[in-house]
């Protein structure tokens, strides 16, 4: 550690400073139903202290320095574990990263097993990926430390609807989503992304738009209409529509969510030909959207399917920046749950 | 009351009950449709009086004190033996069936091996002949080799054997052909084919009833559909087998939705001699518990008869993705639990039955979408339903009449079982073999792991309270179950 790198110490990343109130009281990140608005203004914040960090020469912070992450992912997902795994050395945290396919998991090894083995060699910190919903409150109910939903089945996602956030409010005017159209276009029936969006654009006053086939879509009307009183406290209503069209005109952001093969199997797409003819984004119809409208996906994306190669290259796409953005929000996130306190024991039962 | 002058000289679970009082406690009679106030003697294993109180003798006796009602029948529970002794056995679900105030069980087949031959009938015969407890165990055989959905099991010598009826329970008679063929031979028989009934094409991967708990939470939604359908399917195949065999019986278990209640409620009505049954969680939990509410299904209800939002009125206080809600058919919204209540009500189900399913600890503490299927639920049966009695929901009598006289009821419109003790009156008659739970609607008991009798401690009800403590539970004259807390008796 430099000193250069000893002088961005944690009082760098001390935030709030300009904070109405806002104070980091979860013991773990699993979903963002749990989190309040100004609370996700605090994550904003402290994302902003991460982002000054990594643009300095040494990216690198002591806030962490000790802790132990360990990232266990049920999935495969380069993107994601990487981040999280850049993340906690960026804090000077130790790292140890776990995936299935070399590990006792593979032995049968149950996830509440895993969990404690983990726990037993030191893990403080637990980053975890599953492809079951729901699997990390599994994890969280067994594990000591703190557990970071890094992507749950169909559940959430909710470091990627963050920096989702993020990034948005860089591009909008006084970085404020209120009023702002939000099209979020794609397999929204299987996306995680999709529904911790749900839970942090309309807390931050977006009109968001969810659109794709009738079979991708169902049961999220059902969602709709019960929000669409205005019943949840701290959230808005928001739009679920197979009018590709209705769903991006007037966009101030579009997302492209990622289409998989096996949704063809599953008899819910006819092909992925089809797909990206009827919902694909591509110019003609990002044209719909504002002229200063930016095209956003979570990736890994399948250029031709739900997203044009003229559009991902596009000025407008800040695909790239979501990345970066990324590395930033999860660092934030560790700071919080981790490194500026510890509530690892005072009372919060993980929601 | 009392119960027994001195326990320590009282007889042990299994011996025959030489003598015990019960003065001025609540009577229910569903066998003679009577209820008040009441006394009982039991005397040599038999029900030697039974005393209706009237005038100054029953002052202060009133239904929301000690209950005296005829022991329970469950018509679809889970004792796992042979095969998944791990999770459940004849012994300890006998005990926990007592503890739940039934002294009569009847077994699901789905064991391993399943009962498809009078061998592994035998086998269970003889856990319940020598472990013990009074509880009288009937049992289901399959209605396909190994529950396959191929074959006919050996139904005519599981028959010989004794069998209540067939059932390929856990999963539906596989197809219309062989459901049309189980009918027709187990009718020869006088006995009849209990289906779960699912379209599993569509619940394939599903993990929660479709709609919007589901659709927030990110589970795989189960279509009502999918129960409408085989609830159809079901129907139309027997109205074709009862052409030709009119002792063909069909009875539907754990029916869930509104809708296919409704299908069964019109059959009914055009004379199908068709059963059903509703199961206590289906009645009183929804889906929304697996978001983390925990409030009965009646208070889930907006005045405007619609689901309220738990995520806007703040009910969700238990941690999400609790596995022991994991349950088939898939815990609905409250307007479906209203309507197995209405069912009930209205008599087109004709009983309550658990669907005890009780799961080892390896098999419920995984994730969600990966956990067994099941409650455990003969414990907690009799509570759940006095919520709803407490809640003005379900007349006392109508909820005892559930346990007892409608499934007795159910068997006994199956001619070859019309005149087993299956379909016996249950009902407080003096002179006949005392069989009868005493439990005290004014003393709740805490539902623990410790608690639960049974091996399973998949339930949603641990840490909450139940009105309707058990106190003595006696089946044929024999002692089944007594409350163990000394200062009681």
């Amino acid at each position: 550690v430099t000193a250069q790198a000893e002088a961005a110490s944690a009082a760098d990343v001390k935030t709030g400073g300009a904070a109405p109130g806002a104070v980091w009281h979860h013991r773990h990140l699993l979903d963002l139903d749990v989190v309040s608005w100004p609370e996700i203004e605090l994550i904003m914040r402290t994302t902003d202290e991460m982002k000054g960090i990594l643009a300095r020469p040494i990216r690198k912070v002591p806030a962490l320095n000790g802790r132990r992450v360990t990232t266990l992912f049920y999935e495969a997902s380069t993107r994601t574990r990487v981040s999280f795994e850049t993340a906690a050395r960026n804090l000077s945290a130790d790292v140890v990263s776990v995936s299935t396919a070399t590990s006792s998991v593979t032995k049968g090894e149950s996830l509440v097993d895993t969990v404690r083995t983990l726990e037993a060699l030191g893990a403080e910190i637990l980053v975890m990926r599953h492809s079951v919903s729901g699997a990390p409150y599994l994890a969280a109910d067994v594990f000591g430390g703190h557990v970071l939903n890094g992507g749950d089945g169909w559940h959430a996602h909710p470091t990627q609807a963050l920096l989702d956030l993020y990034t948005m409010r860089q591009h909008l005017p006084g970085g404020d989503l209120h009023g702002r159209k939000v099209a979020i276009v794609g397999d929204i029936l299987h996306s995680r992304v999709a529904r911790s969006n749900v839970w942090s654009l309309t807390a931050a006053g977006a009109d968001l738009w969810l659109c794709g086939p009738a079979t991708l879509l169902r049961g999220m009307d059902r969602w709709a209409v019960a929000w669409s009183g205005g019943a949840i406290p701290g959230r808005g209503r928001f739009h679920v529509t197979s009018d590709v069209n209705e769903a991006l005109r007037d966009a101030d952001v579009v997302m492209a969510l990622r289409i998989q093969r096996e949704r063809m199997q599953g008899g819910l797409l006819p092909s992925l030909r089809e797909y990206a003819t009827r919902f694909g984004l591509n110019a003609e119809r990002v044209a719909l959207a504002r002229p200063e409208a930016i095209v956003m996906h979570p990736g890994p994306m399948n250029e031709g399917v739900e997203i044009a190669p003229d559009v991902a290259t596009s000025g407008r796409a800040v695909i790239t920046e979501q990345v970066t953005n990324g590395v930033a929000v999860r660092m934030a996130l560790l700071y919080l749950l981790a490194g500026s306190h510890d509530p690892a024991h005072s009372g919060d039962a993980g929601r | 009351m009392s119960l027994r002058a001195d326990s320590h000289t009282g007889p042990k679970v299994g011996e025959k009950v030489e003598r015990f009082e019960v003065e001025k406690a609540w009577l229910v009679d569903p066998a003679s449709g009577r209820e008040g106030p009441g006394e009982i003697v039991v005397s040599g294993g038999l029900l030697e009086s039974v005393v209706w109180l009237e005038g100054k003798d029953a002052l202060g006796v009133t239904d929301a004190g000690v209950v005296v009602a005829p022991g329970f029948l469950d018509l679809h529970a889970h004792f796992r033996e042979p095969g998944f002794e791990d999770a459940e056995t004849v012994a300890t679900g006998s005990a926990a069936a007592a503890h739940g105030g039934y002294t009569s069980v009847a077994l699901m087949p789905n064991t391993e091996p399943a009962v498809d031959e009078p061998g592994v009938l035998e086998r269970i015969r003889s856990a319940a002949r020598s472990n013990g407890s009074p509880v009288e165990i009937f049992a289901y055989g399959a209605v396909s080799v190994d529950r396959a959905g191929e074959q006919l099991s050996a139904m005519g010598e599981l028959a010989d054997a004794g069998v209540l009826g067939y059932s390929d329970d856990g999963a539906p008679v596989r197809t219309s052909k062989l459901l049309r063929s189980a009918l027709l031979y187990a009718g020869m028989l006088g006995l009849p084919v209990v289906d779960h009934a699912e379209d599993t094409a569509m619940t394939a991967g599903a993990e929660a009833a479709e709609g919007y708990v589901a659709s927030v939470m990110g589970l795989a939604g189960w279509p009502e559909a999918a129960e409408v359908n085989a609830v159809s399917r079901d129907l139309a195949v027997f109205a074709d087998a009862l052409r030709d065999e009119p002792r063909a019986r069909l009875h539907l278990t754990h029916v869930s939705t509104a809708a296919g209640l409704d299908l069964v409620r019109r059959a009914k009505a055009a004379g199908l001699p068709v059963t059903c049954d509703v199961t206590p969680h289906h009645m009183a939990f929804t889906d929304e518990w697996i978001a983390g509410a925990r409030r009965w299904s009646w208070k889930a209800l907006g005045a405007d008869g619609k689901p309220r939002d738990p995520w806007a009125d703040g009910a969700l206080v238990a941690a999400p993705y609790n596995t022991a809600l994991r349950v088939n058919p898939p815990l609905r919204d409250p307007t479906d639990a209203a309507a197995c209540l209405a069912a009930l009500l209205d008599g087109t189900a004709d009983a309550v039955a658990t669907d005890h399913a009780p799961h080892t600890v390896v098999d419920k503490e995984v994730e969600f979408g990966r956990a067994a299927n099941g409650i455990s639920g003969i414990e907690t049966a009799l509570g759940v339903l006095l919520a709803l009695v407490d809640a003005g929901k379900l007349p006392l009598a109508r909820a005892v009449a559930a346990l007892t006289s409608g499934p007795a009821g159910v068997a006994g419109n199956w001619p070859g079982a019309a005149t087993t003790p299956a379909a016996r009156s249950r009902g407080l008659v003096e002179g006949a073999s005392a069989d009868l739970v005493v439990f005290d609607r004014a003393d709740r008991w805490l539902v623990t792991e410790g608690a639960l009798r049974s091996k399973g401690k998949n339930s949603p009800l641990l840490g909450r309270e139940l009105s309707g403590r058990v106190l003595l539970t006696i089946a044929g004259g024999r002692l089944a179950y007594e409350d163990p807390d000394p200062d009681r008796t």
